[in-house]
């Protein structure tokens, strides 16, 4: 019988086989240094690391997260570098972003 | 304002064979998709397709996406990727969004090849962190290779599900409850999904996964005022086509999902009997007769189940099933009319994840067939648009 898996991460994929990609970049995810791949969804990144809420919403302070996976959605929007509402699932990671659990709407920071 | 001979809107199976059918009339194309590559669902499709081309019969969607990819290219085909088409106006004009110019694109003939979106019921719990549609799911494990979960709970009853939770397995997940509707279902959880509910027994789990099956979505034609027609396989009303596709819109045809929804390869085929009658005409006598031969094979799926008051019906507006019953009891009697009272399909999702929910609760409770009950009111923007590229528009 197969160990059960320890990490999201599909390492070894059973028809695309090994996970190639190399380009560790490093994100923050409210205060907390985290690993990523350069290029994939902040949604993605997120997920592997066992993070699933991104949001909560304005009326009932609900929490939130990754759900149509297209960008259709509002749920998995988070705060990014500063900026509100930003879609997880069709944003591609960087270097060194700084991602925020969005409370409601958020709060702009005017001239931040 | 800029120019093109025909515009193709979605680069999935459709929008890949509209594109390359006119591109073979030798006239210009542009294919706009708002994803990061061509291919749409193909991106992360496993199962080995049969239908498209005899040279591509047993590769599988991903492998198609790749050829596509090269294939577009090879015909001059001008695929604009992270883009948007956001709107359908008079005289075919589009509104396009790209990553680094926002334009009026007018082309002679408009295909649009949007495709289908995950159908989801609602029942209490759905909007905890953890559960997700069908496509999250499939994206998450293999575009992104994340698993959704480590215990997962698969709804739906047809192909979808079938799909979804053997995917899962081999990924290395455990599919820990499957039901094919979600009648008496609760999710809960502290801050994610943690368990469901179901005849009593409760089972721990970190994901749901909806996989009810496809629903059409051609927004730009219902922007654009297309005439419709309810379809009984989709069970909610699509863009009246004639055989070669088009609308009853002067030069804008709808191909694949968005009409109704299907296996890709026949979206494909359909893709290439609009792309070829958008473009002079070359090409589309053999495309229908390889449309024919292939039937429409979509099940419906499981009808609406009952929905406690406190459901959340319009995940984006937070609206419970309470809110549109006293709208429905209060008097309305059309989408729009609910929408206007609640909120409800007024969200960023534009109301692809609750309108038919909503149809369903006002015919059930009201008595108004399903199949008179149109489409709410679809305005400009189909997407997410900043204001910098409304701003930034070429004049």
């Amino acid at each position: 019988m197969a160990q059960p898996a320890t990490s999201r991460r599909i390492r070894v994929h059973p028809v695309l086989g090994e996970d190639l990609r190399r380009d560790v970049v490093a994100i923050t995810v409210d205060g907390q240094p985290l690993p990523a791949f350069a290029g994939e969804p902040i949604a993605a990144a997120l997920l592997a690391h066992g993070i699933t809420a991104g949001r909560t919403m304005p009326e009932t302070d609900a929490p939130r997260g990754y759900f149509c996976g297209v960008g259709r959605c509002p749920d998995c929007s988070m705060t990014v570098g500063g900026e509100l509402n930003v879609r997880t699932c069709v944003t591609p990671v960087r270097d060194g972003m700084v991602i925020e659990t969005q409370r409601g709407l958020g709060i702009w920071k005017v001239g931040g | 304002m800029r120019e093109s001979d025909v515009a193709v809107v979605g680069a999935g199976p459709a929008g890949i064979g509209a594109a390359l059918a006119a591109a073979r009339n030798g006239v210009s194309v542009v294919l706009i998709d708002e994803n990061s590559a061509v291919g749409g669902h193909l991106r992360w499709t496993l199962a080995p397709q049969t239908g498209f081309e005899p040279a591509l019969d047993g590769l599988t969607g991903i492998e198609i996406a790749g050829w596509a990819a090269g294939a577009l290219a090879d015909a001059g085909v001008g695929v604009l990727t992270d883009s948007v088409a956001w709107g359908l106006f008079e005289e075919n004009v589009l509104g396009v969004a790209t990553p680094d110019a926002s334009f009026r694109l007018r082309a002679r003939a408009v295909v649009v090849a949007t495709g289908s979106t995950d159908s989801v019921w609602p029942f209490p719990g759905w909007q905890l962190p953890g559960v997700m549609t069908a496509t999250a799911a499939l994206r998450a494990m293999h575009l992104d290779r994340v698993l959704p979960g480590f215990r997962c709970v698969v709804l739906g009853a047809g192909s979808l599900a079938e799909v979804v939770a053997s995917d899962l397995t081999s990924c290395g997940a455990a599919v820990v409850l499957r039901a094919g509707n979600v009648d008496g279902l609760v999710a809960g959880g502290d801050g994610a999904v943690a368990w469901v509910e179901s005849d009593g027994q409760r089972t721990a789990c970190d994901a749901v996964i909806l996989a009810f099956g496809r629903q059409p979505d051609a927004e730009l034609a219902l922007q654009a005022q297309a005439a419709l027609a309810y379809s009984p396989n989709d069970g909610v009303f699509v863009p009246w086509r004639d055989e070669t596709l088009a609308t009853r819109l002067a030069g804008v045809y709808v191909a694949g999902d968005a009409g109704g929804v299907g296996t890709a390869a026949r979206s494909y085929v359909e893709g290439l009997v609009a792309g070829a009658a958008a473009s002079g005409g070359d090409g589309l006598t053999d495309a229908l007769e390889r449309l024919r031969e292939i039937a429409a094979d979509q099940v419906p799926d499981s009808p609406l189940p009952a929905i406690a008051d406190a459901t959340l019906v319009c995940r984006c507006e937070e609206v419970s099933a309470a809110s549109i019953r006293t709208a429905i009891n209060t008097g309305a009697i059309s989408l729009n009319d609910i929408k206007r009272r609640t909120r409800a399909g007024m969200g960023i999702c534009q109301g692809i994840y609750c309108h038919r929910t909503v149809a369903q609760m006002l015919s059930t409770e009201t008595g108004i067939p399903l199949d008179t009950i149109v489409p709410m009111t679809a305005r400009p923007p189909a997407r997410l648009l900043s204001m910098a590229a409304m701003a930034d528009l070429e004049t």
